[in-house]
């Protein structure tokens, strides 16, 4: 399993004021998985995330990575971590607007102060089809290329896992469609795995795995949808209970 | 609106304050300066008023001119007691003498140090006797002397103890019968007094049947006013007649006016730089808040508010700011002026302060300054803020239309360059004749304002157009930054390599930096005790010991705080080149951050380039024209006997031994202008002419008789030529005319005029020579030859035995003295442009929350953050250091072309500009600390999730 988690819970708050975001977690993700968590808002599916990736704790309960343990981790450990085994793809893209299209593709790997392996990052730009775009600056680009910009920055580091937050929430159909494709088209070749959080449910049935959450909970988890209209039922179904 | 703009301020506070500080320093340097005048000025009218408290009429010499340099008026024939005394309505009439003395302690001179006089004055009846004696009585026999107790306690005298005193005529043996305060003040300015009867003083100063002035008592029922009028019937014109108050009034303001008149403005001018560069910061900030806060205004511009509002709300802001700020500048004022108070009398030249008095100048001229200074900085932005369209309220990143004045910077700046610049030229080449013109200013003002304007139009358009070199700079200094990174952190891997080492450095690391921290957060408790001292040593103690346990629980909070950084990150070169993407991000807020501390360092360098210029002019001056071995003379600026000049010749190692006379003169009927008397057969053997228009040393084997040897500046000024004649007029109204026979240049060591010695003594009493040279025969050895003369010279101690090389010497510390004071005052300007670059960081990092999650998201550490911030901010201060050292050469280049003909020369201080360069990089690591750890500790879901 490449990410692991036991039982989580996430209070905010104390006393009287106490939101239960997430009441009892677990979560078990083999590696090439492409997985889907769903659910309305306050579900606490971005709260699930983020414990995930490590980039907010548990209140109880125990989180793996790549079989480490991360709940103990001081904030260098878990910097560590990221670099090495977490991607990420943000809904605003948060691109560095002074930097050009590749230098934000080879970011993480700077800051890592690595060198990609020969060939990996020409075969990323190719991949998200900006090879033509490589010298432009973010406000050069449209919505879509920037997202693809983010897409390859966090393929880069081939990392274990790759978390995406809403990719699509703010892009229009038709380039929302094209980035899923291209997220999908990551996994299929080069086996990598992704969560994405969403409550996009066309970007759901691209997944090979839908979670969904309500009031903190799991209370769905299934294969690979046949089609969009089937996530919708599912969703009015979770809804409904 | 008003609410809003009050509440929207109460929101930045910190913010606020920040801001604030920048024309706090500025006004309370200001402030300052005028709450010392007043109590220098004080305490001298307190001083002299005491001092002629029981005296009704006063008579003294008339002089000719007020001399600025010391020279006296000359004594009066002591006949004239007698006469006075006569004068019907008089009741006593006694003379007194002032004369330059000291007292010898243990061998030792006891005069005093800091450029004060050391004076003997005899002493009066008790009829006029304004002392207060703390112990003893005052001299009724001859060898008895009282002293002042400020000099009793600074050398340990005691009434009864035999010491000795330095007169015209050689060590004589005193004794000390008394101790005395004037009034309630212990020393006039650092002066050193020795009380001497009237008797004794005649004798030992060269006053026998001569007096200095004569006090007058009236009798019962005559008015001084009275008293004088039928004193000036019956006394030769050549007497002055004052009563008591109008002779203290004249005597105070000449010595208070001695020191105002070259401290109050060159305070002042270090103040309105202060204010200038505060101006920038406020404008920075100003700029940077309305372009984030642009969704409110346009917010408020949807729900109604006009531009006219949103104008005014941000003026409000800067108004409440200016007035806060100047307010607090004010009371820090107080403290300002106590500080220098307190500085002067460390470095022993103790001015004389009466108690602290508010004027109405002191209070609204600051307030006025400060409050006017931080809305004229804040219009701009203001204006800006109106142009926020509505619909930016709806729409995310609305970017604001470039201004007109954005859109013309560069040619606008260009214009302001070239006017400011051709005022600068003009003031220092055509002493200000463009502004004389324009306005009909005399011609100080005119040289001051064309100055200062140019100086001011340089800087503000300095400051406009360093955004266009921003970026090449920052390339600039990113490369041997980059190489510098690079170097530590090669070191920083080899140690990591070595097991055990890597963790021991990285504790080592830690420890330093809360070693570090500890002592910032005592250095500030440091400066708060040291004010504290000012007021009570148990106090600023107490003040310390709190400082130092909040300290230690300050880093305790840290210390819990601060996550392990182990294991350490692989270093990046990434950091540093975001941090110069960053700068190069707003070139234009860069460069106005920088500007402030660019100002700052270009007076660094400018005054630095001006000051050794004076100095490398006053040395090689030395080196090119003394010839002699020995260059005698008192620190106190005071004449040396004249005596002691055959005393020198007498030494057998001594070829040729010579005196210099100095005095002023009042030439024609114009300007003052110095007189140097010399001995034309010995002076030649000490001094080499740089003789011009037919002049020579033959010459100088006839120069005798009412010949004068004019310097090439002085034959300028006053259009004279070979041949003709002149008249000089001394301090006393004698009159001599004089026919020039040669021309010589020397700028620096013999301005003015050089007749000889003869010509000179019967012309003034002012005769005792200012300098003494002393050459040796040939094989004399250096060190022994001093020696020997400084032994026979030891009866007259106040004269100082140097060689040529202790002189130089001598004279460089004192002009670094000087300058250090100067850089203590340019320090202020530092502290504002570190405030400056803390807030603009502050702001940038607030804007960047987002980018800031994102690359922690993707593997940044926190110290990688904290570099990058770092390096952002030593980028953009080296950026300001070098463009202000450039701008410094620039200025200091102009005037010292413009006094060429002084003798001044530029020179490049190529080691200090490198010190100067360091420094600022070091304030930009400084500046950094907050503003990168709060970058580091932002909360990464937080900051992703920031809009």
């Amino acid at each position: 399993m490449v990410v692991a988690a036991h039982d989580v819970t996430r209070d905010y708050g104390e006393g009287d004021t106490i939101v239960q975001a997430l009441r009892g977690v677990d979560l078990e993700i083999p590696p090439g998985q492409f997985t889907a968590v769903m659910g309305p808002s306050g579900s606490g599916k971005s709260t699930l995330m983020h414990i995930l990736a490590g980039l907010d704790r548990p209140t109880t309960g125990s989180v793996s990575i790549d079989g480490q343990e991360i709940t103990a981790m001081g904030d260098q450990q878990l910097t560590l971590l990221r670099r090495r085994h977490i991607g990420f793809i943000f809904q605003f893209f948060n691109l560095l607007p002074m930097l050009t299209a590749e230098e934000n593709i080879v970011l993480p790997l700077r800051i890592a102060g690595r060198d990609a392996e020969p060939g990996w990052v020409d075969e990323v730009i190719s991949k998200v089809g900006l090879s033509d775009r490589r010298t432009h600056r973010p406000a050069e680009l449209s919505g879509g290329q920037q997202q693809r910009v983010a897409i390859a920055r966090g393929l880069v580091t081939r990392p274990t896992v790759m978390f995406a937050d809403e990719p699509t929430g703010n892009l229009d159909s038709t380039t929302s469609e094209e980035i899923l494709a291209l997220m999908r088209e990551a996994v299929e070749s080069y086996g990598q795995t992704t969560v994405m959080v969403t409550h996009d449910a066309r970007a759901s049935a691209m997944a090979d795995r839908i979670l969904f959450l309500a009031d903190g909970l799991i209370v769905r988890d299934q294969g690979r949808a046949a089609s969009e209209q089937d996530v919708l039922t599912a969703m009015s179904e979770v809804s409904g209970q | 609106m008003i609410l809003v703009a009050l509440r929207g301020l109460w929101g930045r506070k910190t913010r606020a304050i920040l801001t604030a500080i920048s024309i706090v320093l500025g006004t309370a340097m200001i402030a300052g300066t005028f709450v010392l005048r007043d109590q220098i000025t004080g305490a001298f009218d307190s001083i002299f008023q005491t001092g002629l408290e029981k005296t009704d009429v006063l008579a003294s010499k008339r002089t000719a001119f007020t001399s600025n340099n010391g020279a006296q008026p000359g004594p009066l024939p002591a006949s004239l007691i007698g006469t006075i005394a006569h004068v019907d309505g008089v009741a006593k009439a006694e003379g007194q003498i002032q004369a330059a003395g000291a007292l010898v302690v243990k061998g030792k001179y006891a005069g005093s140090s800091s450029g004060a006089p050391s004076l003997v004055i005899s002493s009066l009846s008790d009829t006029f006797n304004p002392y207060t004696f703390s112990a003893g009585h005052a001299p009724t026999a001859s060898g008895e002397v009282v002293v002042n107790s400020k000099l009793a306690d600074d050398k340990h005298l005691t009434v009864g103890q035999h010491v000795q005193l330095a007169t015209a005529v050689g060590l004589e043996p005193v004794t000390i019968v008394g101790i005395f305060n004037l009034g309630t003040a212990s020393s006039i300015g650092g002066a050193t007094i020795v009380g001497t009867t009237f008797a004794d003083a005649q004798q030992w100063y060269d006053r026998v049947d001569q007096t200095s002035t004569i006090a007058v008592k009236a009798d019962p029922g005559v008015s001084q006013q009275q008293l004088k009028q039928r004193i000036i019937a019956a006394v030769p014109h050549f007497v002055k007649v004052q009563t008591g108050p109008e002779a203290a009034k004249e005597q105070a303001n000449q010595v208070a006016s001695g020191i105002n008149d070259f401290l109050t403005p060159l305070l002042l001018a270090f103040a309105g730089a202060t204010v200038f560069a505060g101006a920038f910061i406020i404008f920075n900030t100003f700029s940077i808040t309305v372009a984030q806060r642009s969704r409110e205004f346009a917010l408020l511009r949807t729900i109604g508010a006009s531009r006219r509002q949103v104008l005014r709300s941000v003026l409000i802001e800067a108004l409440v700011i200016g007035l806060l700020a100047s307010l607090s500048g004010i009371v820090v004022g107080i403290g300002f002026a106590k500080l220098l108070d307190t500085l002067f009398d460390r470095s022993g030249s103790g001015l004389p302060t009466s108690a602290i008095t508010l004027k109405p100048l002191t209070i609204w001229l600051p307030l006025l300054v400060g409050t006017l200074i931080a809305m004229l900085a804040a219009i701009g932005p203001a204006f800006r803020a109106t142009r926020v369209p509505p619909i930016a309220a709806l729409r995310e990143g609305a970017e604001l239309p470039p201004s007109w004045m954005a859109r013309h910077r560069g040619l606008l700046a260009s214009l302001m360059g070239a006017v400011g610049l051709g005022l600068l030229v003009d003031g220092v080449f055509d002493k200000g004749g463009i502004v004389h013109a324009l306005f009909g200013f005399g011609s100080t003002p005119s040289v001051l304002l064309s100055m200062a304007g140019g100086a001011i139009l340089c800087f503000l358009a300095v400051a406009m157009l360093s955004s266009y070199v921003v970026q090449p700079l920052a390339e600039v200094i990113g490369v041997p930054l980059g190489l510098l990174i690079r170097l530590g952190d090669w070191i920083g891997t080899q140690i990591m390599r070595v097991p055990g080492l890597g963790r021991a450095w990285y504790v080592v690391r830690r420890v330093v930096s809360y070693v570090l921290a500890f002592l910032l957060f005592m250095l500030l408790g440091g400066i708060v005790c040291g004010i504290l001292a000012l007021i009570s040593a148990p106090l600023a103690l107490f003040g310390l010991l709190v400082s130092a346990a909040l300290s230690i629980y300050a880093v305790f909070r840290i210390w819990r705080r601060t996550e392990t950084e182990w294991p350490p990150e692989r270093p990046s070169p990434l950091t540093s080149q975001l941090a110069r993407e960053n700068t190069a991000r707003n070139p234009a807020r860069t460069a106005v951050t920088s500007s402030s501390l660019m100002i700052g360092v270009a007076l660094v360098v400018f005054v630095a380039v001006f000051v050794n210029g004076f100095k490398d002019s006053f040395l090689g001056a030395l080196d090119n024209s003394i010839t002699s071995d020995l260059i005698i003379q008192s620190d106190s600026f005071s004449p040396i006997p004249a005596e002691a000049v055959p005393t020198a010749q007498a030494v057998p190692d001594v070829q040729t031994a010579a005196g210099i006379q100095f005095t002023e003169a009042k030439i024609n009927h114009g300007g003052i202008d110095t007189v140097n008397g010399i001995d034309p057969l010995d002076f030649p053997q000490l001094y080499k002419f740089d003789w011009q228009q037919g002049g020579s040393d033959a010459l100088l084997g006839h120069f005798q008789g009412d010949q004068a040897l004019i310097e090439e500046q002085f034959a300028k000024s006053h259009h004279l030529k070979i041949g003709q004649h002149f008249q000089v007029t001394s301090i006393e109204g004698n009159k001599l005319t004089l026919k020039v026979v040669g021309q010589y240049k020397d700028p620096v060591l013999m301005t003015g005029i050089s007749i000889p010695t003869s010509t000179f003594s019967t012309w003034t009493t002012n005769s005792d020579p200012g300098v003494l040279l002393v050459k040796f025969k040939p094989g004399v050895n250096l060190d022994q030859g001093k020696a020997e003369v400084a032994a026979a010279l030891k009866q007259f101690p106040v004269a100082t035995v140097r060689t040529n090389a202790e002189y130089k010497q001598h004279t460089e510390s004192q002009v670094n003295g000087f300058l250090t004071f100067l850089y203590v005052l340019l320090a202020m300007i530092g502290i504002i442009s570190l405030v400056g670059i803390i807030n603009t960081l502050a702001l940038s990092v607030f804007e960047r929350t987002r980018e800031i999650g994102m690359l922690r998201a993707v593997g940044t550490t926190r110290r990688q953050l904290r570099r990058m911030v770092r390096y952002e901010s030593v980028i953009t201060s080296v950026i300001g250091g070098l463009i202000g050292v450039g701008v410094g050469l620039v200025f200091g280049w102009i005037l010292t072309k413009g006094l060429s003909d002084q003798g001044i020369q530029f020179s490049v201080p190529v080691s200090f500009i490198i010190v100067v360069l360091i420094v600022a990089a070091l304030a930009g690591v400084l500046a950094a600390i907050l503003p990168a750890r709060r970058a580091a500790r932002l909360d990464v879901l937080e900051a992703l999730q920031y809009e």
